[in-house]
């Protein structure tokens, strides 16, 4: 990266300003680390892959709900923007297909916590 | 957007109607032929907690509770299809988070500047670099920033403190030493949103007039560590640190420091000396390190959380931060809550929230079956706030009238297995382990109030050690040299004071209301209630309990070791706790 100038950032903060597009996040500060955010990442790419899904995997750090974790927040267009919570694999897979594929939303899996 | 519908049960205890419910609305959405045009979902958690059966719809965001099968049809008609809300059960959000110090944290990678940058990342630090450094100081004071490190102390004053303390080299330090129990705010912070206390630190240089800052963070936290340092790098080739920041006259860099991991370490004498190299013993102050410190030199140290606020602060301006919060109190504070609390983790709420908001609206209460005691903040140098007292609103003033104090953040919730003799005892106990030793008053008065409250949970005390307990307190307060050894009894005293008759059971009685205190409990098994299922014999980790599933089971009094295993083990409540 060359040397920011005051104008350089301005140019950096448009370009990376927060494209509407689908993401999932997935924590990964410590509390997620521990609680298995490695293997939900990775099973989380794998399925993407797969199904050559329409969406970007991203990771985050804690967003607060450690009792959750790993916690994988989803947003796909023209759905409500939701936080998964205490993910496996099973889950993970089914985020991909239900969630992200068929546009449906997972039962009994999500923290409903309002955070911001 | 379609329509989304979010179902929980918040009943606490009971039947959990979820379920149920789900199929009703199905059921109507279906005779209406819409529910191809509905998304119904059964919702783990919906951030109302003992209300009910919960019912939010979106994206209007209508939050029903106490929601009756006979209301279905009406959020259905009125809501679903009419995209209105159904007046009868409508409720307003409850407490609510406002994220200042967290407004990063889980939304980024923190491990990518342009992202930091797209959120208005270093704009601040742009902005104060093209105005003068008094300009920033006047924001801070404005602002009425406090100290998020314990103290409480003025940033701004801090700042301008330090600034016209005469010496031309000055440094700033950013203390990452965390170590009160229960507490990870500034870890969380460190690992989620690095960028953002280093542009605090940044700022804080200019401000003061340093060209050089530390990080002095545990060792214990390497992740935190890994993300400060890719960081720093990440800054250093953006050019946001090293010569002419922005093409101005201003140069900074930064280090980091590891600590060893000994709590004393974090006050801020004993942190300095640390990081020359030397044992890290406090000294005392004045000399404040504003005036004398890192090297002999002008030293500003503040808090993660602290700098974590700098950049938005003076991105909104002082006035708009002096607008969130009590009148001495102003802004957020982000508290780490434990403990037996349904949902353990970090929470930023506006200063001036009440204690039940946090422990009840946003924690969700206590975990199954149980009921909240109290909760417990500033760690060992806090004290203990009774539910009876839950309005309190979290703000300086307020929680040290308590006989506590808002500390770093740590916020322990207890229930009613939790024995306050045996709490205070575990926060001594951590004293003495941390106790530096330089100050004979902290070295031997804690050691000596630790022998007394063993005395106690152990049903040897006597009322005289209860008075000798509070007698020591206070010469320690007094006497001793640094904040760990003046602020040690806190947990005594503020027990003390409110569980008085928990302690006079301990001490005349020999019994410990909440059956903590291994020594004066005893679990026996109720024969007329006990079915014979071998459990609680099972469950024993040292085989006091015999017997088989023809005769029924004994527990052996001197094996015991009164673990409790047994007791949580057995379905039909047949061990008696006493
Ligand atoms: C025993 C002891 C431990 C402390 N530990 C910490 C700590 O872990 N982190 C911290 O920020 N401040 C800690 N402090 C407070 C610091 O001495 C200092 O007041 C603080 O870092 C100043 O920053 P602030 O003004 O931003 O709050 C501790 C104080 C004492 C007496
Ligand atoms: S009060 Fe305790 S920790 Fe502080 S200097 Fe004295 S002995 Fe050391
Ligand atoms: S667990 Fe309870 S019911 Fe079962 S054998 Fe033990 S005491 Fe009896």
């Amino acid at each position: 990266m060359e040397k920011l100038t005051k104008d350089g950032l301005e140019k950096l903060r448009q370009q990376h300003a927060a494209a509407d597009k689908n993401y999932i996040k997935v924590g990964f500060s410590s509390c997620g680390i521990a609680a298995g955010a490695q293997e939900v990442y990775d099973v989380l790419c794998e399925e993407v892959r797969k199904h050559n899904a329409d969406v970007e995997i991203k990771k985050c750090g804690c967003v607060g709900m450690c009792s959750a974790e790993p916690l994988v927040e989803v947003r796909v267009k023209n759905m409500p923007r939701v936080f998964y919570g205490k993910v496996d694999k099973e889950t993970a897979i089914k985020i991909v297909e239900k969630h992200v594929g068929a546009k449906m939303l997972l039962n009994d899996r999500i923290y409903d916590m309002k955070v911001s | 957007m379609g329509k989304t519908v979010f179902i929980k049960d918040t009943t606490i205890g009971g039947k959990d109607r979820t379920r149920d419910v789900y199929g009703i609305l199905l059921g109507v959405l279906r005779e209406r032929g819409l529910e191809n045009n509905v998304q119904l979902v059964r919702v783990v958690d919906i951030g109302v907690y003992g209300q009910g059966v919960v019912v939010r719809v979106l994206p209007e965001n209508f939050l029903y509770t106490h929601v009756e099968d006979a209301d279905i049809v009406g959020i259905v008609e009125q809501s679903l299809i009419g995209g209105k809300p159904f007046a009868a059960k409508l409720v307003a959000e409850g407490a609510r988070q406002l994220r200042i110090v967290l407004r990063n944290c889980g939304v980024i990678d923190p491990e990518s500047i342009e992202e930091y940058i797209a959120k208005d990342g270093y704009q601040a630090l742009a902005k104060v670099l093209s105005d003068t450094p008094e300009k920033t100081l006047q924001e801070m004071k404005t602002s009425g920033l406090r100290g998020r490190g314990g103290a409480g102390f003025p940033t701004g004053m801090k700042w301008e403190f330090t600034r016209k303390s005469p010496g031309a080299q000055k440094y700033i330090i950013c203390n990452g030493d965390e170590g009160d129990p229960g507490a990870y705010m500034d870890r969380s912070v460190l690992e989620g949103d690095p960028h953002s206390v280093i542009e605090g630190m940044i700022i804080g240089g200019y401000a003061i007039g340093a060209s050089k800052g530390y990080f002095y963070i545990r060792a214990e936290y390497p992740l935190a560590i890994e993300r400060i340092e890719k960081a720093l790098h990440q800054c250093r080739e953006a050019g946001l640190l090293g010569k002419n920041i922005f093409g101005s006259s201003f140069s900074f860099d930064v280090e980091i420091r590891l600590g060893a991991g000994a709590f004393v370490c974090g006050e801020e004498t004993a942190l300095i000396a640390s990081i020359e190299g030397k044992r890290g013993y406090p000294s005392p102050r004045p000399p404040f390190p504003s005036v004398k410190g890192l090297w002999g030199k002008p030293t500003c140290i503040n808090n993660v959380e602290t700098l974590a606020n700098i950049p938005v602060i003076l991105l909104k301006g002082g006035a708009w931060f002096a607008g969130i919060g009590t009148a001495s109190s102003k802004g957020t504070k982000v508290f780490a809550v434990t403990g037996k609390v349904k949902n353990s983790g970090l929470v930023e709420v506006p200063m001036g929230t009440a204690i039940e908001d946090i422990v009840y609206g946003i924690g969700g209460g206590a975990l199954a079956g149980k009921s909240v005691k109290a909760i417990q903040t500033g760690g060992p140098s806090g004290g203990v706030i009774p539910k009876e007292h839950f309005s309190t609103k979290v703000d300086y003033e307020s929680l040290q009238q308590m006989g506590s104090i808002m500390g770093s953040g740590g916020m322990i919730v207890m229930d009613e297995d939790d024995c306050m003799p045996d709490i205070a005892k575990f926060y001594l106990g951590f004293c003495v382990d941390e106790s530096c030793g330089k100050c004979a008053p902290c070295r031997i008065g804690g050691t000596q109030m630790l022998r007394l409250l063993t005395k106690v949970t152990e049903g040897e005390g006597t009322p005289k050690d209860l008075e000798q307990l509070e007698q020591i307190s206070h010469a320690m307060q007094k006497a001793s040299l640094c904040g760990l050894g003046q602020t040690a009894p806190n947990p005594v005293l503020s027990t003390l004071h409110y569980y008085r008759a928990e302690y006079d059971a301990h001490v005349k009685n020999k019994k410990c209301p909440a059956c903590k205190c291994a020594k004066l409990v005893r679990f026996l098994i109720m024969s007329e209630k006990c079915v014979k299922c071998g459990m609680c014999f099972k469950a024993c980790p040292v085989n006091a309990i015999s017997g088989n599933r023809e005769s029924g089971y004994l527990i052996d009094q001197t094996k015991c070791i009164r673990c409790g295993q047994c007791f949580e083990a057995c379905k039909p409540r047949a061990i008696s706790r006493s």
